[in-house]
This record gives structure tokens, sequence and C-alpha cells, in this order.
């Protein structure tokens, strides 16, 4: 169950790489938040760890629903470009995910032979951090730069789950207070922007 | 001593920037001073004083730099008073930009003080969310582009730090559990650590992270861009104080990365600033603005700080690292007046002064601008004395001596451009150009005022005891 949760983190996040719609992007970020607040319950579960099922279940309701029901709405007060054609030509990223996911399979050998449990999902979440590192740089509107950020925070979620069974509950929490601080930041500097024109 | 005191002045600012009356900005200023308290109460304490818990707790390094960065804070709070002389603000900008500075400045604190990297983490990201507003309350399309970039650029930083936390948990964790988060035990078992080249790995990533956020190779305009498009006292609040908290981060990670492999760290830091401080002293050398001039001298400056900690010269780099915290922000509260007749005019900036108050303006301008280049008495010239000694020492105990000496000799000659490029500023400054009248207001000379003195307290025989007490 957890290779599958893995596999459709892995493949939502692919599939928001090449889309061309905002609320499609959107959608898919809500996915990938869904299968790591998933993962986060399933593992949290297995290992009889309260804190971290406590934050899958946040994961949830903030990175699923809370945040891209926000970013929705802002991109409606905003009348944000909906089209969002990646710069990078879909040939060209089409051969761009594999080369990544290979590399970061090579490039973290070394390291998942020192971590005992879910060696390779190590790998995977490294691998995320690069492609939402893509999905940044691929398009020039600001929305889809602010999911990419977005998700990068999940992948180094996954990191967290996967390499280290869950961090502090301290942190974590800490961590979604930044998220939140960064969504009111994100949607004054829209505001400004608004007033502007 | 309790944490509520510490975040008290914090708190009032953040309750009173919501006043619509004008007045309300001195009480702003005022409360800055209020932040001293705590502090000084702080340093009469016995180290280490758990502030809170084993979270947060205030060593002889952190309250250092907690001074350091309040008595930026002061000084940047009494220049914001005249800011509306010199650049066109609304006064709902004003309001905000004072209730970003509450919330960043709650984020330094906690990353200042923290004894956990988590928290640390919390508090840096916390404090650089709060500058992306501050950055904006400058309503020009520039400064909006560059909020962005910081908000985009300042995340991936941020993002590579936790990458490179979770990874050195997840090294210390098989011994030390959830404790494996905090500074002090992982300092203490970094010889037992089960897997070393992970925490290597993990520590590299951060220090990456921190190095973008100080704007190092290959980052080293980002920061110049943001500066030079925001309001002057943000540039101070940049080299003040956000630096600092980051700076102190790579303190604390290094240490224990010191133990776990000295040579490794010494060789991936040496090259590192090498290469920061070879771009970026062409870059100065083209600089055509007091802006962009200053905030790259300042990532000169803080690649010095961490070479020289990273060659067991914690006592320069500390003393460094004062020095610049002062300097720096001070020249960028005298941007304000050095630019009231034109951004980008360097010649004639330092004449036209008249009365008691301009000719303290631009002798006090000219001391900085010779003490950044590390003229004597400046702390900077002993600090790179100690600094560049304690280099030469590591080279000699390698085991590539030549390489290493070439290598310290190649950095002299490209701070020798840095020097050159400085001097004829200053000349131009003072010799060339015309002659345009210019008003300086008591506020912030004030804060120029204490940054001169706090420049002097360095060098007091108890400072400087203090410093070599931290290393």
């Amino acid at each position: 169950m957890v290779d599958f949760l893995i596999g459709l983190f892995l493949a939502s996040l692919i599939v928001a790489l090449f889309t061309t719609r905002l609320y499609r992007l959107l959608l898919w970020y809500s996915m990938n938040s869904l299968m790591l607040g998933s993962l986060a319950l399933i593992i949290g579960k297995s290992i009889d760890d309260k804190a971290m099922i406590i934050t899958g279940a946040i994961t949830i309701v903030v990175k699923a629903i809370a945040i891209p029901y926000i970013l929705k709405n802002l991109s409606q007060k905003f009348h944000f470009v909906r089209q969002i054609t990646p710069e990078i030509k879909v040939q060209y990223a089409i051969m761009l995910v594999p080369a990544i996911l290979v590399f970061t399979f090579y490039l973290s050998e070394p390291i998942t032979h020192m971590i005992d449990t879910n060696a390779n999902y190590v790998a995977i979440s490294i691998s995320s951090l690069f492609l939402s590192l893509l999905l940044m740089m691929e398009h020039k509107n600001v929305a889809p730069k602010i999911v990419g950020f977005l998700s990068m925070e999940n992948a180094l979620f996954l990191l967290g789950i996967t390499a280290t069974n869950g961090m502090p509950m301290l942190v974590e929490l800490g961590i979604f207070f930044d998220l939140l601080m960064a969504i009111v930041v994100i949607n004054l500097l829209f505001h400004k922007e608004e007033l502007k024109i | 001593m309790n944490l509520s005191l510490l975040l008290l002045p914090a708190i009032i600012m953040f309750g009173v920037s919501f006043l619509k009356n004008k007045k309300a900005k001195y009480v702003l200023a005022f409360t800055s001073f209020v932040i001293l308290g705590p502090i000084v109460e702080l340093f009469l304490l016995p180290k280490p004083y758990n502030v809170l818990g084993s979270y947060l707790v205030a060593d002889k390094l952190d309250t250092y730099v907690l001074l350091v960065s309040s008595i930026v804070g002061i000084g940047v709070t009494l220049a914001l008073l005249t800011l509306d002389k010199h650049v066109k603000v609304s006064p709902k900008a004003y309001r905000k930009f004072y209730r970003f500075f509450a919330i960043f400045w709650v984020g330094l604190i906690f990353s200042i003080l923290s004894n956990h990297m988590g928290i640390y983490w919390i508090g840096l990201e916390l404090a650089t969310l709060s500058t992306v507003y501050m950055i904006k309350t400058n309503y020009t399309p520039a400064a909006h582009k560059e909020a962005w970039n910081y908000m985009i650029v300042g995340a991936i930083a941020v993002s590579l730090i936790l990458f490179g936390i979770i990874l050195m948990y997840a090294s210390a964790k098989p011994i030390l559990g959830e404790n494996a988060m905090q500074f002090d035990l992982l300092l203490k078992h970094a010889k037992e650590i089960p897997s070393p080249f992970l925490f290597e790995m993990g520590f590299a990533i951060a220090t990456i992270g921190m190095f973008v956020k100080m704007g190092f190779f290959p980052m080293n305009l980002w920061l110049a861009n943001i500066e030079r498009a925001s309001f002057y006292p943000v540039a101070a609040l940049f080299s003040g104080i956000l630096e600092s908290a980051v700076v102190i981060g790579f303190f604390r990670f290094s240490q224990i990365a010191m133990k776990v492999n000295y040579n490794h760290l010494f060789i991936f830091v040496f090259v590192y600033t090498i290469l920061t401080i070879f771009i970026v002293s062409f870059l100065i050398y083209r600089a055509k603005d007091f802006m962009r001039l200053f905030s790259l001298s300042g990532v000169e400056h803080m690649a010095l700080i961490v070479i020289f900690w990273v060659s067991g010269a914690p006592f320069a780099a500390l003393l460094h690292f004062g020095a610049h915290a002062f300097l720096k922000p001070a020249l960028f509260l005298s941007t304000g007046v050095l630019e009231s007749n034109g951004k980008y005019k360097i010649a004639g900036a330092l004449r036209g002064y008249k009365g008691v108050k301009g000719t303290i303006f631009w002798f006090l301008v000219s001391l900085f601008l010779l003490a950044i280049i590390s003229l004597p008495p400046s702390p900077m010239f002993f600090s790179e004395i100690y600094g560049f000694g304690a280099m030469i020492s590591t080279a000699k105990s390698s085991h590539h001596m030549l390489a290493m000496i070439g290598a310290i000799l190649f950095l002299l000659a490209l701070l020798s451009i840095i020097f050159y490029r400085f001097v004829a500023i200053y000349q131009s400054m003072k010799y060339e150009g015309e002659e345009e009248e210019k008003t300086v207001y008591t506020s912030e000379l004030v804060a120029l005022v204490i940054f001169a003195i706090s420049l002097m307290a360095l060098l007091l025989p108890s400072s400087l005891a203090y410093l070599k007490s931290i290393g």
C-alpha cells in the first residue's frame, strides 16, 4: 500500500509538470498532498507514531484541501492567467523527467545504504525535490511557481517521513505555521499588484 | 528571565503598528530600545542559560549575536523616523513595515537562541517571509518584482537548509533519537554519529542553502538587486540582522561538522569562499551605485567571516562579524542621505554638508567607508590579521601547504582590488563632482553615532576578552 501511494505521489507531481491549466495544476497539487497525508497516516499507524498520524491528518486538511482552495480563490480574485504553458517543450520535458529520476537514484545510492527503513523512498523524495524545482523553473507565471514551492515542501515532508520515520511534532507544526504565513505573504503580494493596476 | 520579556518589545511593536496616529512611529522607535533590557540581563546570567527548556538556550555566542542584532535594530528604527523625508512612502506602508519588522524580530529571536535545528529553521523561515513584505513597502514595479524574486529564491534556500537538517537528523537519530535535533547533544556525540557521510551530505546541502541566502557563488547578484529595489532600511536589516541569523546557523552546524571531519569541511568552505570572493571582487570593481557596492561588499565580508571561522579563528570571525554588523547597516542607512540628490551620483556625494550635523555626518560616513576596507584602527583590521594568521597556520599543518598559501595570496590579491575600488570611490565622493546642499536629520545621525560607539566598544579589552572566551 505504501509503495502504491508513493508511486501515486510521484505520478501526480510528474503530471503536474505537463499541465497547461492552472486549476488542473492545483488539483494535481491537492492529489500530491493527499497521497503524502495518506502515506503519513499509514506509516504512522504501522510504527505506532501518534505524532505522524496527527501531522498526516493536518497535511490532508491544510495542504490537500485548504491551500488549493485558497489559491483558487486568490486566482479568481486577482484574475490570474489560467493558461500556463511550460517554457520547456513537452518533448524535452518527457526526456528530462526520467533523466532526473535515474540521476537522483544514482545520486542517493550512497545515502540509501545508510538508511535502514524505506531506503528507496529517500531517493523518490529527493527526485520529487528536483521535479518541484523543475516546475518552478519551467513556468514564467507566478502561480505555478508558488505551486512548485509548495510541492518542494511536500518533497521535504516525504523525506522527513521516509528518512527519519518522522520529525519531532514541534518541528512539523512549525513548518505548517510557516507554510500558512507564506500563504498570507503571497496573498499580500498579489493584493498590492492588484492595487497598482 | 523568561522568553516573554524578550518577545515583549516585538509584541508591543506589532500592536502599536495598527494605530493610525502619526506620533505612533516615535513609540515604535522607543520600543526597539526596550529590547536591550532583557539582553543585558541575559549577559549577566550564567551560561548556558535555558530560556525555554532545552529548545532555546542562551550561551555566550548567541547572547553576543543577539546584542549586536538588537543594536542594529535600534539604529534602523531611528533611521526609519525620517524615511519619508528621503523617499516617497505612504503612512499605510510605514505601519505595515513595522508590523512585519515585529514578526521578523520574533523569528530572529527564535533562530538566534535556538538549540534545536528545527526551531532554528522555523525562525529563519519566519524572518525570511516577513522580509518579503518589507521589500514590497516600496510601491514600485522593481520592488514588486524583487519581492517575488526574494520569495522564490529565499524559499529555495530555506528548503535546501531544511533538506540538509533532515539528513543530519537522520544520520544521528539512531544514537540520539528525537534529541538528534539538538545542537549541544549533536556536538557532544559528533564522533559517534553512525553514518558520517550522511551527516556531511546534509551539512553540505544546508550550507549551500545558507550560502545562497548570503549571496555567495553562484547567487552573487540576487541580494544586491533586491537591496537596490527596496528602501534603504531593508538593506540595513538584511546586512545587520538577517545575515547574522544565517551565519549563526553556519557556526552551529560547522562546529559539529568540524568534529565529524575537519578536512572535508575546510576544503569545501575554502574553495567556496575563494570562488565567491573572486566573482564579488570584480562585481564590486564594476559597481556604479552605493547600494550594490555595499551589498556586494557584504557578501565579501560574510565570506571572510565564514573562512576565518573554519580556519580555527573564531575570535577573528566574531570580531569581523560584529564590526561588519555595525558598519554595513550604518553605510546602508547613510545612502538615504548620500543618494538624496540622485541614485547613481557617487562623485561629490560627500560634499555639500553644512552645519554641525552635516559635518558630523560626512566625517562618520568617511570613517565607516575607510573602516569597511579594514584600515586601522577599524576592528576589521585586527580581525583580518588574526584571521589570515589562522589560515596560514592551517595551511602549514596541511599536506598541501604551497597550494594553500598560494590560494591565500590569491585571496589577498582579490581583496586588494576591493580596497582599491573603495579608495577610488571615497576620493570621488570627497574631491570630485559638484557641491549640492543636502539635509541630515537628527534621528539618522543619532543612529550613526550609536553604530560608531558600538564599533569602538568592540575594541575595548573587556569586549575582546569576551569574544576570545567564546572560541
